[in-house]
């Protein structure tokens, strides 16, 4: 006897379509998994043989075949658990085979039968709304699930929950949480720090690069927190990404689905896998975890020169790709890259305190680290000082509160969408380019470097509204470029 | 003592013209010092306890006013009188104070090392005689001293109720015009200046209009010139970053980063590579 129950896997972010064959015949009692199955799917059929007999089923004293088509597609997971067991029962008629025609399934299964999460469950559930097919899992993952226009989803706790046939579909969620809880900093808490966080609004509007530069407990890593503050939250569209990513990697995709911005901070000691991605099978690393949010990368040029290499293309391209020898995988990395660096090895160059005592030497070896390519992509580099506590008490006034900023912020943003997207070099009004003429000429700047404070004081203009990008944008964002561009 | 003492009775050739012709000139007027720096300038008066906010603002236009030639007059309270005159005094210019007692009497106590300076190279006056111990009444006497020595009084601080109101009631007596300084509408020390300006005070929102109605520097100087010219000015001393350079000028940080910028496309000032700014 045969069955046929479909069921996905995950390519990248994407759930693949895959037929799950069971075929129950005579003979020596053997099962065996066919398809191109790695370990973890081999292994179903211990579990799969366990979950059938707890909970009452019977598992075929017989042979039993079970082939995961299309075969050159890699599957791997235990995803498959669920859809094996349904088809052995519909192939050996102790579950109605029509019932399962219109139906995915995907999920875990524990030995005493009960249906687990899988990494991805948001994958899986687009692909199944996608194709116009109810999704059948754990009813765990019912609250996630949800979140998916158009999805029919139908989760149980146990596969003996299979004997009273198909369950019900549950009602779609709704989408967000009411209030916004952004687990971030304020910049308007911030004390000092004013150029600063003037640099972070700019970063925040044109969603650009930005390099800290300042000795070691300046405040880097709370300015970077408080850049994700500033965003605004993440559309309907972007909330759907950054979970589908998170989900994928098995980690809670709620927050994203809330609206709240990734930020994501991996230590230096990472791995190049750890950081872009990659491993068998692959999986999202923190760049894409990262996606639609900031990630920051403290130590900058701690990181080590095949992770910072790495980092060049995605930031580019806003894409991951991962090429494997069953094909390429593709996971988005659209981020703000965040980084900070000391001005030096000890750390203290250019501090009023404290004395700096690395060579000249020592100090070019530590920039070079980061290297020029990479310091090209870095929009805006600011500078940042340890703040005088005598200021921190006296300095409340000075601030805008950081939803007055984040509204600009917004704003601008919108700004850009509906300007004339023509070369912005011709946005630039004839004193602004003699401006930057001028500065080219008596501060050394390079061609790149030009094109990056042009770029940066398009946002400036955006942010006052401003069609032309006249001489003030560009005095401004003069001083925002990077130290090495001189 | 090496210090002037002199006295001025109204009708005096050297009682300060524009005092004489208000509504109620003091008869005679004690005082110590140059009694020939008794020239008409600009009143400056605010909070006694004033916030960084009004103590920037005081120093801002005191300090611009009397570099560009305006004599700063106000009462060596402390707060922002007290700012007023040391503004004053750092920006090279003149300024005079107007006390509650008698010109030798060191009050406040805080400000005697102040009023021993302008004693000594300005001018200290007051209607009360030497030796005089101030009273409630005679500081709001005072007042009108200050507005009457005056062409304009600027408000550069005051909350409700406020001190201040007397000197800008006795200024419109004198018929003379009430500037202010505008605040932050949450600000409880802003509301009087804030009132001030809804009941038609002329409001002061950058050192460009403070020059433009005192007529300074014939044609009007663009407020970003101004800041180029207070950049460059405060750099000479000591490169600066631009966080204390805004603190220091008490202009914002925008600004503050577009005057550099602009200053160091014209090759005026470089940036130094731990983010300072200094002259070329
Ligand atoms: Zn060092």
């Amino acid at each position: 006897m045969q069955a046929t129950v479909a069921t996905t896997t995950l390519t990248g972010v994407e759930a693949i379509a895959v037929e799950v064959q069971a075929d129950v015949s005579p003979g020596l009692p053997v099962f065996g998994i066919v398809g191109l199955a790695d370990t973890a799917v081999q292994e179903a059929r211990d579990r799969v043989r366990a979950a059938l007999r707890s909970v009452g089923f019977d598992f075929p004293n017989a042979r039993v075949i079970v082939n995961l088509a299309p075969a050159p597609l890699r599957k791997h997971g235990t995803g498959f658990d669920l859809p094996i067991a349904l088809a052995v029962l519909a192939a050996t008629g102790q579950v109605p085979r029509a019932a399962l025609d219109d139906v995915t399934a995907v999920g875990e299964l524990g030995l005493d039968g009960s249906v687990r999460e899988i990494p991805g469950m948001l994958a899986h559930a687009i692909s199944a709304a996608r194709s116009d097919r109810d999704l059948l899992g754990p009813i765990s993952a019912g609250r996630i699930v949800g979140v998916v226009p158009q999805l029919r989803y139908r989760g149980i706790e146990s596969l003996a929950r299979m004997k009273g046939g198909l369950p019900a579909t549950a009602p779609p969620k709704t989408s967000r949480a009411q209030t916004l809880a952004i687990p971030t900093i304020d910049v308007a808490d911030i004390a000092g720090h004013e150029s600063a966080k003037r640099g972070l609004e700019i970063a925040a509007a044109g969603r650009h690069n930005l390099l800290l530069v300042g000795p070691p407990g300046s405040g880097k890593s709370m300015l970077a927190r408080a850049l994700c503050g500033l965003l605004p939250p993440l559309t309907e569209a972007e909330s759907l990404e950054s979970a589908l990513v998170h989900s994928v990697a098995g980690l809670d995709p709620r927050q994203c689905l809330d609206g709240i911005r990734p930020f994501r901070a991996p230590h230096h000691s990472c791995s190049v896998a750890g950081l872009v991605g990659g491993g068998t099978p692959p999986r999202p690393g923190e760049m894409s975890l990262a996606h639609n949010g900031v990630l920051f990368l403290d130590e900058f040029p701690e990181f080590g020169p095949a992770s910072l290499q790495a980092l060049r293309q995605p930031i580019e391209e806003g894409v991951i790709t991962l090429v494997r020898a069953h094909g390429a995988v593709r996971y988005p990395a659209r981020v703000t890259l965040t980084a900070a660096m000391n001005p030096c090895p000890c750390g203290y160059a250019g501090d009023p305190q404290r004395e700096c005592r690395c060579t000249d030497g020592a100090v070019a070896r530590y920039s070079a680290r980061v290297g020029g390519p990479l310091y090209d992509r870095m929009d805006l580099t600011l500078r940042i000082d340890r703040v005088d506590p005598a200021l921190i008490i006296d300095d409340a006034p000075v601030t805008p509160l950081s939803a007055t900023v984040r509204s600009r912020i917004t704003t601008a943003h919108a700004f850009a969408g509906t300007r004339h997207p023509c070369s912005m070099r011709s946005q630039l009004q004839a004193d602004a380019r003699a401006l930057l003429e001028d500065a080219a000429r008596h501060a050394n700047l390079s061609g790149r470097a030009v094109t990056r404070v042009v770029r940066v004081a398009r946002t400036i203009a955006d942010l006052e509204q401003s069609v032309p990008i006249v001489v003030s944008h560009v005095a401004e964002a003069l001083g925002y470029r990077s130290w090495d561009a001189t | 003592m090496s210090e002037h003492r002199f006295t001025l009775r109204l009708g005096d050739k050297r009682y300060p013209a524009q005092l004489a012709e208000t509504p109620d000139p003091p008869r005679i007027l004690y005082g110590i010092g140059d009694p020939s720096a008794l020239v008409e300038g600009l009143g400056v008066v605010g909070a006694r306890r004033a916030t960084p906010y009004g103590l920037r603002c005081t120093r801002l236009f005191a300090g611009w006013a009397a570099g560009h030639g305006t004599s700063i007059i106000s009462g060596a309270a402390i707060g922002c009188d007290r700012e007023a005159h040391l503004a004053a005094l750092d920006a090279g210019g003149n300024t005079l104070a107007v006390l509650g007692c008698g010109p030798d009497v060191d009050y406040p106590r805080r400000s005697a090392p102040l009023l021993a300076e302008l004693r000594r190279c300005h001018v200290v006056v007051s209607e009360c005689p030497f030796g005089q111990q101030p009273t409630r009444w005679s500081f709001v006497r005072r007042n009108r001293i200050i507005a009457g020595l005056a062409r304009a009084v600027l408000v550069v601080e005051a909350g409700l109720p406020s001190g201040t109101f007397s000197t800008a009631d006795a200024a419109l007596d004198a018929g003379r015009d009430v500037l202010a300084v505008p605040g932050s509408v949450l600000s409880p020390e802003s509301r009087g200046s804030n009132r001030l300006i809804r009941q038609g005070a002329i409001p002061i929102t950058d050192v460009g209009e403070l020059a433009q109605y005192l007529g300074l520097e014939g044609a009007t100087p663009a407020a970003g010139d101004v800041a180029a010219d207070d950049t460059l000015r405060a750099l000479v001393a000591d490169p600066m970053r631009p966080d204390d350079l805004a603190r220091a000028l008490g202009i914002d940080i925008v600004h503050t980063a577009r005057t550099l910028g602009a200053l160091e496309a014209a090759g005026h000032v470089v940036r130094y590579a731990d983010g300072r700014y200094g002259i070329r």
